[in-house]
Parts: structure tokens; sequence; C-alpha cells
């Protein structure tokens, strides 16, 4: 499904402080897999992650997504294939506090310009399936932790992308909660979804749900393989 | 349509989010809101000043003859009338008289003028508003009405007493309210002026077009004479009321920019709250374009606000409360004008002016701003 | 120079817009120079982004330019009475050499900002910007024109000084001054109505043809163009007449006053907009066998064709509603 060749990414090119974040990396991730970038920080699972996602441009090497070739899409195009493809969970969750639940589920979908009562039932219907009808009027900074990252799902989900991508997912969480959204990822995966976390939290790569992974070290990937 | 509900998603967030930001956004809303009042006076302020000119020499005649004496306006000689009348085109010439009187008991400068219809009712007045708030008889606050008696200080200090006979309309506040209208005779009493001189002399002419020919005429047969048209009074008034306006835009420009400074600090000092929410809009799928829309819809906002409340307040200033910030400096020539009120008039022309002075410097000032914090990288917030 | 507000007003939203757009040429110098889209290197990154403030900035110039363009009109209106003779704008706009050539660099200024606008808003539909450079040549093209407008209005607004003899609108105007206008209005109204009522249907079938066969651009744009310079003169010779009710008044402003309940303003505007999508469609024609544009630039010509089909219909029903309702009677002159 994406296939990176000879990918490189250079911050501060040029310059004294030219740091080379990930360099020489050739990855291909099929569909419907759950993939774990595993690595110890500054390793480049994000900066990885970030391109993978098409958040970013590689300042070299090629992107090939479904047989498109989208390495040199400028932002404005790349946006839009993201927002397609891609749905993304952070670590933190990173809502945005301040407006409710069902806004912060929505957000991702306002610039496809979707009337406002459609995208409204389809957010509520997300919260329902959620379990989370009930907080879907509260503002965000009263959810509890297991409830904020169901928003964070949810809104990841809005626009129906084929990838989940989820960046250190359960830095925060506890076991419990860990364990809960990796039974939220193992559903998702059942319905078809591609999966791709970066994380190095053992609940994660050792759960049952995952079947590839992928090590990563000073920018380069160590190894890479199917978990038995 | 899709483009449509998009702008719609996109303002309805932006102003839940401005609602989200109310501290910062209400210093700035506050000090552009005073900014837009200051302005917006000044321009309604002048404005209606030229207004008032206009209503007033729309009755006045076509052209004023004076005589200057050593460069200095004096009496000219009712003989004056019977050459100028002589001149082709000229319709009718009249003479008038009219000065000032200063009142020491009220401090004010008062327009005394001779109106025909008291020549035959000497020893009567009728007064402007100004005069009838400010007491001259020194009865104390009360206001004179019909019938009370004024005493005036003659030429050579013997008291003349003249009685109201009554009140002028209010139609243009500015202009009747120092005007007392007195009969001929008294007038000349009053001043020692002798019969067969006059203040000036005014024209009507038959055809507009010849008034400048006309003007040369007579400056040939009385060398001694001024010639002013009306036209020449009203380009003087505007001129000088724009001069007034313009000067004090210059000295309000200091407050101007420091609302721009203000604007330009915070459009760029985004607090790491803003930034983060920026980023995490562009991680699930914002566009570059998306969040310039939302500061688009941001910065209107907020000028919307601060423009029609400035306007507003400003109306509320001038049109009702007098003006009392700016009556000292603008007019300045009377202490008259207790409850001074200009007609409200307000044209679109203002509105655009007003709109072109503070409004577009605002926008400018946050367009590079507002570029640079929507191009945060998509993928800061997973490198925070 | 007067000191008045609305010349503070003008000199001070010209100047920012001016710079605005200098600024922006320097980033498309740069982005002439550096443009590789195939790179992902971080200058690429960040010319990328500079173009999205380009796009922005230039928005705004539209947007300034056709509100300063009105209250240039309005301003020389407003401060007729200071100059003998100048009824409006006509005249003061006479004052000196060069009111004229200022209001005249304003249009030019708002159709080359649109025509601008129109390229980019084509370019940003491609997922590769083809016409990246072009744009950016097109930039550097508009720069010089907006910096002449803006001392060519300067030097108009910093030479006028009250009192000076101008001709007004009913001399200037008037069918036997030597001007171009004038020479306008020596046509029989016969003719500038008939070429009117002809340039009118052309374009709009024109426009029509290229809404439903996505064919004839180069046609429609050329009819856009001939009919932008028909419009003003027949609102000069013929419609204002109309709208004044008086065969001898043919000023182009009076009309936008509020006697006249303002109606100068859509018939400007539509004039405007109605020359920016015309020339628009034609303007983005040689591009549509690019490959990334071939399927972008019909649905484009196509939404302009029906921008420029209904402000030219907005035109000509407000010219016809003011011909059948005027009380102006020209059988008897």
């Amino acid at each position: 499904m994406i296939r990176l060749q000879n990918v490189r990414k250079v911050f501060n090119a040029d310059k004294s402080n030219e740091f080379v974040a990930i360099e020489g990396v050739n990855l291909s991730i099929d569909s419907h897999g759950a993939t774990v970038l595993k690595g110890p920080s500054g390793s480049g699972k994000t900066t990885l992650l970030s391109i993978l996602g098409c958040m970013a441009r590689p300042t070299s090497g090629r992107i090939m997504l479904k047989e498109r070739e989208i390495t040199s899409l400028p932002e404005r195009f790349l946006t839009e294939v993201r927002r397609e493809t891609f749905g993304i969970v952070f670590q933190q969750f990173n809502l945005i506090k301040g407006i409710t639940a069902l806004e912060n589920v929505m957000l991702p979908a306002y610039p496809n310009g979707e009337k406002h009562a459609s995208l409204k039932k389809r957010a509520m219907d997300l919260l329902d399936l959620l379990n989370l009808t009930g907080k879907a009027f509260s503002k965000v900074e009263w959810l509890s932790g297991g409830e904020a990252q169901r928003i964070a799902i949810a809104r990841a989900l809005i626009n129906n992308p084929a990838i989940i991508i989820a960046d250190e997912p359960t830095a925060h969480l506890d076991t419990r909660l860990s364990r809960e959204f990796m039974e939220i990822m193992r559903q998702l995966k059942k319905e078809g979804k591609t999966l791709l976390i970066a994380s190095h939290d053992p609940i994660v790569y050792d759960s049952t749900v995952i079947d590839r992974i992928v090590e990563m070290r000073d920018g380069k990937i160590e190894s890479s393989g199917d978990v038995p | 349509m899709g483009a449509i509900e998009k702008q719609r998603n996109i303002l309805d967030f932006t102003l839940s989010s401005l609602g989200r930001r109310k501290g910062k956004n209400i210093a700035l809303v506050v000090v552009y809101t005073f900014v837009i009042f200051l302005l917006a006076s000044v321009l309604f302020f002048t404005h209606s000043l030229k207004k008032e000119a206009s209503l007033i020499l729309q009755d006045a005649p076509e052209m004023t003859v004076q005589r200057l004496l050593a460069g200095r306006q004096d009496l000219i000689p009712t003989h004056y009338i019977d050459t100028i009348r002589q001149i082709r085109g000229v319709q009718s010439v009249a003479p008038r008289l009219w000065g000032y009187y200063y009142d020491a008991m009220s401090g004010a400068n008062y327009t005394l003028m001779v109106n025909a219809e008291l020549n035959d009712r000497a020893g009567e007045i009728i007064i402007g508003n100004g005069v009838s708030m400010r007491s001259m008889s020194g009865i104390g606050n009360q206001a004179l009405r019909k019938n009370d008696i004024i005493p005036f200080k003659t030429y050579d200090g013997s008291v003349l007493t003249l009685k109201v006979r009554g009140l002028l309309p209010f139609a243009s506040e500015l202009v009747t309210a120092d005007l007392i209208l007195v009969s001929e005779a008294d007038f000349r009493t009053l001043f020692s002026i002798a019969n067969d001189q006059a203040t000036d002399l005014v024209l009507n002419v038959r055809n507009a077009k010849e008034l400048s020919t006309i003007a040369a005429k007579i400056t040939q047969i009385h060398p001694d004479t001024r010639p002013i048209l009306r036209e020449e009074i009203l380009r003087t008034y505007d001129a000088v009321f724009d001069w007034r306006g313009g000067v004090i835009f210059m000295v309000l420009s200091g407050v101007f920019f420091a609302f721009i400074i203000l604007a330009w600090d915070k459009a760029t000092g985004l607090s790491a709250e803003e930034k983060r929410e920026i980023g995490i809009l562009k991680a699930i799928g914002w566009e570059t374009s998306d969040i310039l829309l939302m500061k688009f819809w941001e910065g209107s906002a907020v000028s919307i606000a601060a423009f029609f409340m400035g306007i507003f307040l400003a109306y509320l200033h001038i049109f009702l409360a007098s003006s009392i910030l700016f009556e000292p400096v603008l007019k300045g020539w009377s202490v008259l004008y207790p409850s001074f009120r200009l007609t409200p008039y307000i044209s679109v022309y203002q509105i655009a002016t007003l709109f072109f002075l503070t409004v577009i410097p605002y926008t400018v000032v946050t367009i590079v701003p507002s570029w640079r914090s929507a191009t945060i990288d998509p993928d800061s917030v997973m490198r925070m | 120079m007067i000191f008045h507000p609305g010349i503070l007003a003008l000199l001070l939203g010209s100047a920012l817009t001016t710079s605005m757009l200098c600024y922006s040429a320097y980033e498309g110098v740069r982005i002439i120079r550096n443009w590789d889209i195939s790179s992902g290197s971080e200058r690429q990154l960040e010319l990328e982004r500079r173009t999205y403030l380009v796009s922005t900035v230039m928005s705004y110039v539209l947007g300034f330019q056709l509100l300063s363009l009105f209250l240039f009109i309005y301003t020389a209106d407003t401060l007729s009475p200071l100059f003998i003779g100048a009824m409006c704008a006509a005249g003061s706009l006479n004052v000196n050499g060069f009111g004229y050539s200022a209001l005249v660099l304003k249009i030019v200024g708002c159709l080359l900002a649109g025509l601008w606008l129109v390229v980019n808003f084509t370019d940003n539909k491609a997922y590769d910007y083809p016409l990246i450079r072009k744009k950016y040549w097109l930039l550097l093209f508009i720069t010089p024109f907006l910096i002449a407008e803006t001392s060519v209005q300067a030097g108009y607004l910093l030479g006028l000084k009250p009192n000076i003899i101008t001709s007004c609108c009913g001399t200037l105007f008037s069918a036997d001054a030597k001007t171009v206008m004038s020479d306008l209005l020596a046509l029989p109204l016969s003719l500038s109505e008939s070429a009117f009522f002809l340039s009118t249907p052309i374009t709009i079938v024109s426009g029509l043809y290229v809404y439903f066969k996505t064919k004839g651009a180069y046609l429609f744009s050329i009819a856009s163009f001939i009919h932008f310079f028909i419009s003003i003169a027949a609102l000069i010779s013929f419609i204002s007449i109309y709208f004044y009710e008086l065969p001898t008044h043919h000023c182009p402003f009076c009309i936008l006053h509020p006697e006249y309940g303002y109606v100068g303003y859509p018939m400007y505007l539509a004039i405007l907009v109605s020359a920016v999508s015309g020339l628009g469609t034609g303007i983005i024609n040689p591009f549509r066998n690019i490959a990334s544009l071939c399927n972008v630039i019909p649905r484009i010509q196509k939404r302009f064709a029906l921008i420029s089909i209904l402000s030219n219909s907005v035109f000509a029903l407000i010219v016809v509603y003011g011909i059948l309702f005027s009380n102006l009677s020209m059988a008897a002159y």
C-alpha cells in the first residue's frame, strides 16, 4: 500500500546543526496489516511515521501510495491525500481544549465542505460506536483519560481513512487503558483498516494484533520482520 | 455547495476559538475600537461642521463687497451702491450692518446683525439659542425668555436696554447660537455708525456665470473694495475644516501607530497553546489555506466588531454627547455652546475612508504573522 | 496638497498595497530562480510556503485595489467644491494632468490583479503547479503598473491646489471639447447604442458556447475585451443620459451618486467582473493541454463563462431598466 524507496530526511541542511533524521529507508507497508515501528527515542520513528503519514516530505527518495507517486506533491495536495487516507492518534491525544468532544471529532472533516448536519450525524454515530454518546457535548477537559483516548480515536476515524497512524498512543496510559486501546485497534483491524503504530511499549508490540515489527536505530531500519 | 459549507464550518470554528481566548482578544478589540472611535469622531465632527457651514451659506448672498482701508476691512460708504447697481448683470445691491459684541458679564462674543424686520420695532431684539442659555442679564443660570430686558453697553459706555422679542429657530444651531438680531437704529446707536455707512454690501446677479466679470468691474470702479464670492467662502470653509481634520489625524497618528504595534505584537506573539492547536489542526487534515482562511475570519471578526462599536460610540459622542472631547480643540472660537448639537450626518464615504485608515493597515500588519502561524509543520505536534 | 482624510486614506492604502506587492515580487524572483518541485529540500519547502503568502497578499491587493478605485472617484467627487467650475469627479480629476491617468491605471491594476488571481487559482488546482514560473513572471509584469498607479495617484493628490480653474463635467463631457471622451460622444447615439446591444448578445452567446461546449475560449475572451470598452463608451455616451434624464449630461461619475440610487456601482462592478472573467477564460486557455490541467481548465472556464454571462446580463438588465423607466424623451432633441 505504501512504499518508501531510499528515503532520507535532513533538518537544518547546510548549516552547522545539520541533522539527518532518517537515511536510506526502504519500506513497504501492506494493506490490512498492523505494523509497529519500534526503537528508542531519537531513532527516527516519529520522522518516519510523519513521512509515511504524508505529514512531511522527504528530502530525497520516493514514496508511492497505492501506485501513485506522492513524493513531490505540494502540501496543498498532500493534505488532501492525508485527510482521505490517514487517521492519526497522537501521544497525549492532542484534543483541542475549550470545545466539545463532538466538535473535536468533527474537526478533521471541516475542510471537506460536508454539510454540517450530515457531518454531525456521522460524528454522533462514531461516538455511539465507542460508547461516548453521553459525552458528546462535554468539553474535552472534563473527560477521563479513557474517554479522551476514545475521542481521539473517533476523531481519527471521522474521514473514514484506510490507514490508522498512532504515535506512542499508550505512553500516557495505564496498563488497563493501554490494553483497552489495543482492543479497539484489534476491532479496527478486523474492519479492514491498516494500522501503523510507533511505540516502544511491550503492551503494543507484544500484542497479538501486531503482524509486523520494524525496528529502528539511528535513523535506519535495523530489522523488519513478521511476528510469528 | 461544498466551498460554502467549508467556509461556514471554518467560520464556526473560528468564532468559537475567539470566544475561548477572550482575554487576549478583548484587549485588542478595546484598543482597536478606541482608535476607530477617535478617528471616526474627528471625521464626523469636521464633516458636520462643513455641512453646517454650507447650510449657512446656502442663504448667503452670491457676492459680498467689502471696503479695505490700509489693508483692513472698514465701513463701506453706501453711495457705492449706486455705482455698483449700474453694472450690467447686477440684480440687486443692499447694504448690511453687522458686527460683534463682547459681553463682559458672560464673557462671550455675540454676533449682532441688523434685520430689516425689526427696523420699525427699535428697542427689540431676536436672540439665538446660545445667547438665551448664556445669561447676559446676570439673573443667574436661568434661560432668557421673551420680554426679558437685556442691557447693552454702547460705544461711549452708556447703557442701552433692549427687549427680547423672540428666539431664533433651531435649524442650524452652529450658525444662530450666538446671533442677536437688532434694528438698524439700535445698531447705529450702539456702535456710533454714520447713516451713510454700512459694514458691507451684498449683491445678487442675474447669471451666476458672470460673477467673476462683475467682481472684476467692481474692483475697477472702486479700487478700495474687495468682492468675495459665496463659492470662495464655501471653498475656504471646506479647506479649513478638512485641514483641521487632517491635522488632528496626524496628531492621532501616534495613537494609531501604537495600535498597529500592539496588533503586530498580538498577531506574532502566538501562545504555545495556539501554536499547538494550529499544529493539531494541520496534522488532522487542515491545510495551510484552511488555517489562513481561519485567520482571515478571525481578523474580520475582530475588525468588524471594533469598526462598528467605534463608529457607534463616535456617533454617540459627536451627535448626542456634544463632542465633549474636541469641542475646545476644533471649534475653539467661543465659549457659547453649552449644549451644542450637530445635525447627525454620516455618509458611505466617511465609512469607506475610515475603513481605509484603520481596517486596511490592521489587515496588512496581520498578514505575515497569520501566514507564519499557518505554515507550522503538520508534524510539529508529533515532535513536541 | 489638501489635508483631507480621504486623501490620507488613499495615499496610505496605496502605499501599503504597493509595498506588499513589491515584497511579493521579491518572493516571485526567488521562486522563479529556485523553484524545483521534485526536490524535498528545505529551501523548496520554504518556497512552497511563500507561495501561500503571495496568494494571500494578492487576494488582499485585489480587494484593496477595487475599494480604492471607488474611494478615489468618491474623493475626487467630494473635493470638487474646492475647484472653480468642477461640479463632480469629472472636473476635479481634470485639475492636473495626473487625475485621469491615475484613474486609468487604477482600473488596469484591478484587471491585472484579477487576472493574476485567475491564473493562480488555476495553477493551484494542478498537483505539480505547472504555471508557477509563468504566474510569477506575470506578477513581475504587474508590479510596475501598481507602482506607477501609486506614484501617479500621489502626483495627482499632492498636486491638488484648491481654486485652480478646471473644466467641469458640463464642458469636459459636452460634445465640443477635444478629448477622447468627447470623441465618444460625437458618435451618433444610435451607433453606440447599437454597438452595445450588439456586443452584449455576442459576448453572452460566446460565453454560453464556452459554457456548454468548453470551446471558443479565445473568441469569448476577445469579445469580452471589446465589450469592456464598448460598455464604458456606452455608459458615457448613452446609458448615462437615461439615468440623468438630461440629454446633455454624459458624466460617468455622477451615476455613482445617491441621487441615482448608487446604480453606478453595480454597473461598474459588472463591467469589471465580466472583463476579468472573460479575459481570465482566455488567459488560461493555452495551458489546457498540460496533463495536470487538462481536466481542470475546462471546468474553470465553464465557471468563469457563467460568471461573465451573469454579470453581463445584470448590466444589460440595469441598462434596459434605465431606458424603459427613464423620463427622458429623446424625441424632443
